[in-house]
């Protein structure tokens, strides 16, 4: 199938589905407003990530500390002598619809045709004098809660600082260079592609796919000289010099402008964009930019108990390698490990798209599994801390990404799902709605192989960010997904007669539990669980907006009839595939049986769910294991939250922070994690720094709605007190949680639109009726 | 003292008090005791050596051939760019290295005497005139030959000595030929054969009349890759001594390559200095590299640092630091390069073209303070945190302050923290960084830099504080657990006269009862022993191990002492040392200190 999709059906697509209001990510915007000076800047160490020593320049990845601004983000070397910024934009994409099959009927997985995420620019600010072998008392710090990463040393009787940060307010990176003690820079600033473009201060160009971009940089000071032009810019006995840097494309998330915007030039957009943000001096960017931040960062704030002194004089590298090798709890650190969790999610998504395998983060233009969104956990996990941790306003990037993509996700589902070489197609013969491969791009494209539950699990992700914030215009964006991902499965479930029985159940056709055993089994537990959801919060999705009832009902009628999983009477697990035998790998990263337990809410230690279900699913997740990637210990940690086991939940977060060395599985030195691709190769991938927190926070709280449980698994490590104030509860609910001594000692429920929920700690509970917006506190939970 | 020595006294003078010493000792005469050559490498000396230039693929340098560098005419270009740029330092010395009696195919000459003879293409107007021109300039001149007699120099063994009536090649080797040397180019001397010797007073004499003011001995075993009896040029080092003190010159006899560290006495005894390792030079498109090989210095040179002294220097190889491009290296590495140099007391000879050096490079070779830390006759620097690649160099010196290199070693920066403790004081210390001629300022209990990659940082520390007070736990002590193979045994260098040793595949060794106050990760001092390199894994109280590395102590009697940092709690701590999967050092005793 080679027929390129017609910007007409495209179009007819995008009206039925109501995506058309999407603005181009990078866009000329209002002046930001402007705090005033009163605004406090005051900022605890506790927030204060800090090291010794700069990233070398090889291993950027590991060393080189973020900063992003939604969509704009960079990695920072921090080098007093060559200060490197490797900047990416989310939507710095080559490839395209990539809509023509493979012979096997699968997806192409290049870089030229699915394409791939790529750096946008290099920026180099070179001060000769400053040669790292010459400077003393070299620190940097990472201010999570202001967004701001400082670097200072001593050079020749001088302090030298210097101030980096990624504005949304003023959409520029910013780097502000300053001194006490009589101190001058000179040196250059070097703006470059990576694609070829060489250096100047401003470029522009295009890839193959039509995809322009662009990026500028300017430079001021006080002092010395300044000289703007040509390749370079160069400064000269300057007391003080501010580089503002920005770019982006013309990419726009809209199917039926094929993600174009023909009229946006981003090389001279950028060139106003730095142009603007050099009126102002480099106090009032940060400062503008420090408020902005602090609004959303702000919305969360965790204590988990009390570090050593000892602990506290440590950077946080040797922090985290003397966590490791002394084994003592650093609940502090633990801490900061979430708030950084958090950073890195308001850095990374905001209006733009969403966080995809490195979020803004890259070393090179090769990352491994192309940078893109995965849909068969890396995605969803990617956002499971968001609404937990106050931060829903980063999930809209997700939300906005699925709708924008819904057109040609149905298109391609429409007219090649159902190609005979593709081994999951519908033996129904059927196709409706949309579905998605396990890997997707952001021109409407996939790659790699077909994940027909991939839809449910996606939609499954924007329902509970609406359990969480109980937004009715969210439930109205979503609804389309939901209808479309519930046609699909109607079109494809199949009826089977459950052997040795007359008993007719509902099975997903063949499929691929993800990403191991049997290409071709039917009836998988992922998928008969994913779908499960998918029609139970399409059912909730209709009644609510009361819309398609009768088609609700046809969906009610099929959940029914869903066959589910059973426990093998060979290795007293809950089944994967239609069968008592392991047919896969007994210690494999994927929980993917496991998807009911979570995220999902069907498996349950509250009696509700039959006992050998939840014994099966405890016995599989045991044998599944304590030691794997990053991600994949977050999800076991989540489930053992779940399952209220406090000491493996809390155990897969410190195999988690693990100090990664030689690209061992754990945490680099700039808190990223680190995937063992093959032995010695570690690559950054972004949901274990996401999943972790995520898991952090179910641990100490639980939610679905209409039911709060508080510290379901709450480790010892964190056990003396500690409070969780600010987080997300399903229902629509925000929490301020404190205990002591391992119990609550106060909760304040808040209502962002839930009304009565049961509130339980230790098997007693009690039940809270709120008004939007009202709030109740709760004590007394000893007795 | 110093000066053209030499020249204060006639050379018959000199000679009549060799000769004295002779017959006053009876015995051979031991350099050390010599009016000759009691001037010779009181410092390690300063100059230029031409191999590194010779062996490097470096586009344009060598373009008749391989080695075909070394010509008359470039290292005359060298010694003036020397006397204009580096004289004025210290440097002193230009070293002719290999292949001048050999023409750009390698194929050597010799003259009737079965001696080296110029090679008139490269030095035309042959090597005394070279030596003279070097001279002229101030400068001191070095000649090479191989141990042993070459094999082209043999001569069907009907080739006779010069000086010596009646001998001929056959006499001074043996019968059955037997070659020797690092490359085997060589027959070995037989020195049981009163001819043998006046072989090499006849090499020496002819160096001696040339003008030459030092002799680079290569391919000498034990070392230079070989052991072994065949191999074993000790006599041949001991005759070249005798012979340059027969000539009356004061020549200094510098000694490569690799030299067995089990001969460190003969080498003492015989010669100015040894090459304690392999080549620096990559014999690539560079001069050297990192890897290949400056870096090993830093794992080799710890064996030898007590064998360093005035009269006889451990020699790192060519210090290639002048040109960032040909060296191949990057500026971190470069000053790194210099730095270990610096402070292993090594004689400082670059191998780079003096004509080209860059601002950087002349910067570091012409540092005086680092010059004068390596000329000043204080004690060369030892590893005291050799474990990881972040590691912290040392020397106390007579004035009470301290040499301290800090070195990352890794290919990534890391901070890299120098605890006064591990140097035997805590409490405040006045920090001078000796490449930046800065005083720093004071800091308490520690100092912690940022290094980029294989870089560095060169420091006097000036303790204000006080000594530290150590708690010792003996590894033979009987309220120690032993597991494995580990036992204990007698040890005369060892403090109680005992050790545990036998610390391999499984063998463990448990301190039970060291006691601090307070909670904190403590510098612990391991007295140890180990005739290579081995590691440890160690841990305090049960919990997760780290492997710390213990380089060679150069001997399996001689004790040396490194600080590992061990996290304990206050109250009674166990610290186990485990040699795992493979071999550990023979454990003296560990050093508590009190205080973290």
């Amino acid at each position: 199938m080679n027929t390129e999709l017609s910007r007409r059906s495209l179009l007819a697509l995008a009206t039925a589905t109501g995506a058309l209001t999407a603005l181009p990510a990078f866009t000329a915007s209002a002046a930001p407003q402007r705090p005033d000076n009163s605004a406090s800047h005051d900022s605890s160490s506790h927030d204060h990530l800090w090291w010794q020593a700069p990233a070398d320049e090889g291993s950027m990845i590991e060393q080189g500390l973020p900063i992003g601004n939604g969509r704009l983000g960079a990695l920072a070397s921090n080098d007093p002598g060559r200060e490197l910024l490797l900047v990416t934009d989310a939507t710095m994409w080559t490839g395209g619809l990539n809509d023509t099959l493979d012979t096997d009927g699968q997806f192409p997985y290049g870089r030229d045709d699915f394409g791939s995420f790529t750096l946008l620019a290099r920026l180099a600010v070179e001060i000769p004098d400053h040669d790292l072998s010459a400077v003393s008392g070299y620190r940097r710090t990472l201010d999570l809660a202001q967004g701001v990463i400082t670097t200072s040393y001593v050079r020749s009787g001088v302090t030298y600082r210097r101030q980096i940060f990624a504005s949304h307010p003023d959409d520029v990176i910013v780097l502000h260079f300053s001194q006490s003690g009589g101190g001058r820079y000179t040196g250059t600033v070097t703006l470059e592609g990576t694609h070829g473009e060489g250096s100047s201060v401003s470029f522009g160009a295009a890839f193959p796919n039509g995809l322009r971009y662009g990026a500028a940089v300017t430079a001021y000071g006080t002092g010395g000289s300044v000289t703007v032009r040509g390749p370079d810019v160069s400064f000269s006995a300057c007391e003080e010099l501010t580089v503002v840097l920005s770019g982006g494309t013309n990419y726009a998330p809209d199917a039926a402008a094929h993600y174009r915007d023909p009229s946006l030039d981003p090389e001279r957009l950028a060139r106003t964009k730095v142009r603007t943000a050099a009126r102002h001096s480099a106090d009032t960017l940060l400062r503008t930019h420090v408020t902005d931040h602090r609004a959303l960062f702000g919305q969360l704030d965790v204590t988990l108990g009390t570090s050593s002194e000892g602990q506290r004089s440590l950077d946080t590298w040797e922090r985290l390698r003397a966590r490791a090798r002394d084994g003592a709890p650093d609940p502090e650190l633990e801490a900061q490990y979430l708030q950084f969790g958090r950073y890195l999610m308001i850095a990374g998504s905001r209006g733009s798209l969403p966080l995809n395998l490195q979020g803004l983060w890259l070393d090179g233009n090769d990352p491994d599994w192309m940078g893109d969104y995965h849909t068969d956990i890396n995605l969803q996990m990617n956002y499971w801390m968001a609404d937990r941790t106050g931060l829903s306003g980063c999930f809209d990037a997700f939300t906005d990404y699925c709708v924008d993509q819904l057109p040609a996700w149905t298109e391609l589902t429409r007219t090649l799902f159902n190609d005979p070489r593709n081994r999951y197609r519908n033996s129904t013969g059927k196709i409706a709605g949309w579905t998605v491969a396990i890997s997707t791009n952001i021109h409407g494209g996939m790659g790699w192989w077909w994940h027909p539950a991939g839809n449910a699990w996606l939609c499954n992700s924007l329902w509970e960010h609406y359990e969480f914030t109980a937004r009715r215009s969210h439930l109205e964006k979503i609804y389309p997904l939901l209808k479309g991902a519930c046609e699909f499965w109607e079109a494809r479930l199949l009826t089977m007669t459950l052997p040795g029985t007359s008993k007719e159940v509902l099975v997903a056709d063949s499929d691929w539990s993800p990403e191991h055993g049997p290409l071709d089994a039917k009836g998988i537990t992922y998928a008969q669980e994913l779908v499960r959801a998918l029609f139970g919060n399409y059912c909730a999705a209709s009644a609510e907006l009361k819309k398609d009832t009768a088609y609700a009902s046809i969906v009610a009628g099929l959940r029914k009839r869903l066959y589910l999983p059973q426990v093998s009477p060979t290795t007293g697990w809950l089944e994967e595939w239609m069968s008592p035998d392991n047919l896969g790998e007994t210690t494999h990263r994927h929980l993917s049986p496991l998807v009911g337990l979570f995220p999902g809410d069907r498996i349950r230690p509250d009696g509700s769910t039959p006992a050998d279900i939840v014994d099966g699913a405890t016995a599989l997740l045991t044998a599944r294991g304590m030691d794997s990637f990053g991600w994949a210990n977050a999800w076991r940690s989540l489930c053992w939250a779940r399952l209220k086991n406090a000491d493996n939940a809390y155990q897969l977060i410190v195999n988690n922070l693990r100090p990664s060395t030689h690209g061992s599985n754990g945490t680099a030195f700039n808190l990223f994690d680190i995937y063992e691709v093959e032995q010695g190769r570690g690559i950054f991938q972004i949901d274990a720094n996401f999943g972790t927190p995520a898991a952090m926070i179910e641990m100490l709280l639980y939610s679905r709605p209409g039911h709060l449980e508080l510290l379901p698994a709450l480790p010892d490590a964190w056990a003396a007190s500690g409070s969780l104030v600010g987080a997300g509860a399903r229902g629509g609910f925000v929490v301020d949680l404190r205990w002591r001594d391992g119990k609550p000692t106060e909760a304040r429920i808040r209502s962002v639109g839930g009304r009565t929920t049961t509130v339980a700690y230790a098997g007693s509970s009690r039940t809270v009726t709120l008004k939007p917006g009202a709030t109740v506190t709760l004590r007394d939970f000893d007795r | 003292m110093r000066s053209s020595s030499y020249s204060a006294m006639p050379a018959r003078a000199l000679r009549a008090l060799v000769v004295l010493a002779l017959t006053a000792a009876a015995a051979p005469v031991a350099h050390a005791d010599s009016g000759t050559e009691a001037s010779l490498a009181t410092k390690p000396y300063m100059g230029w050596s031409s191999w590194s230039m010779q062996s490097s693929k470096y586009p344009g340098l060598n373009p008749d051939g391989d080695y075909s560098y070394l010509t008359e005419a470039n290292v005359l270009k060298q010694t003036d760019a020397m006397a204009a740029k580096l004289k004025k330092y210290g440097y002193e010395y230009v070293n002719i290295d290999a292949g001048w009696w050999r023409d750009t195919t390698w194929k050597p000459a010799f003259d009737e005497y079965g001696r080296q003879k110029a090679d008139p293409v490269r030095f035309p107007s042959g090597m005394k005139a070279v030596a003279d021109r070097i001279h002229a300039k101030g400068l001191k001149a070095g000649i090479y030959l191989p141990a042993g007699l070459e094999k082209e120099a043999y001569g069907g063994g009907r080739t006779p000595i010069w000086n010596a009536d009646g001998c001929t090649t056959a006499d001074i080797v043996y019968d059955d030929l037997r070659t020797t040397n690092g490359w085997d180019s060589s027959y070995k001397l037989d020195f049981s054969r009163p001819c043998t010797a006046k072989y090499i007073d006849s090499q020496a004499q002819l160096i001696a009349d040339w003008g030459y003011d030092f002799l680079k001995l290569d391919g000498v075993g034990p070392g230079s890759g070989k052991s072994g009896d065949q191999y074993d040029n000790v006599a041949d080092v001991a005759a070249w001594n005798e012979a340059i003190a027969a000539t009356g010159r004061p020549i200094h006899l510098e000694l490569s390559w690799s030299l067995d560290i089990g001969h460190a006495a003969d080498w003492k005894k015989y010669s100015q200095g040894w090459r304690i390792d392999t080549d620096v030079e990559c014999y690539c498109n560079t001069l050297v590299s990192w890897e290949n090989s400056v870096d090993d210095r830093w794992d080799d040179a710890p064996a030898w640092t007590r064998h360093a002294g005035p009269g006889g220097w451990n020699d790192l190889d060519s210090l290639d630091v002048g040109n960032g491009q040909m060296d191949g290296l990057t500026k971190a590495e470069r000053q790194s390069y210099a730095t270990l140099w610096a402070i292993a007391k090594s004689p400082l000879y670059t191998g780079d073209d003096l004509t080209r050096l860059d601002s950087y490079g002349l910067s570091l070779l012409t540092n005086r303070e680092v010059i004068a830390l390596n000329q000043d006759g204080t004690p060369p620097a030892r590893p005291v945190t050799p474990s990881d690649p972040q590691q912290v160099w040392a020397a106390k010196n007579p004035d009470g302050t301290y040499t301290v290199a800090l070195f990352n070693l890794a290919d990534a920066p890391a901070a890299v923290t120098g605890d006064w403790t591990t140097l035997g004081f805590t409490g405040k210390a006045a920090v001078r960084d000796l490449w930046n001629h800065e005083n720093l300022g004071t800091y308490k209990n520690r100092i912690t830099q940022a290094l980029p990659a294989h870089g560095s940082r060169l420091f006097t520390v000036a303790p204000r504080g006080t000594e530290v007070t150590f708690t010792a736990y003996e590894a033979e002590s009987s309220g120690n657990t032993l597991v494995g193979n580990a036992s204990v045994a007698d040890c005369s260098a060892c403090s109680g006269d005992h050790k545990v040793g036998n610390l391999y595949l499984g063998g463990k060794l448990t301190f039970n009862d060291v006691v601090v106050d307070k909670a904190g990760t403590y510098q612990v001092k391991v007295a140890y022993i180990s005739g290579d390199s081995r590691s440890a894994a160690i841990s305090a109280n049960g919990g997760g191990a780290t492997r710390h590395k213990f380089p060679s102590t150069g001997d399996w009697g001689i004790v040396e002492t490194v600080s590992v940092p061990v996290s304990l709690k206050a109250g009674t701590n166990t610290i186990t040392f485990d040699s795992g999967t493979g071999y550990a050092p023979d454990i003296d005793r560990i050093d508590v200190p009190k205080s973290s």
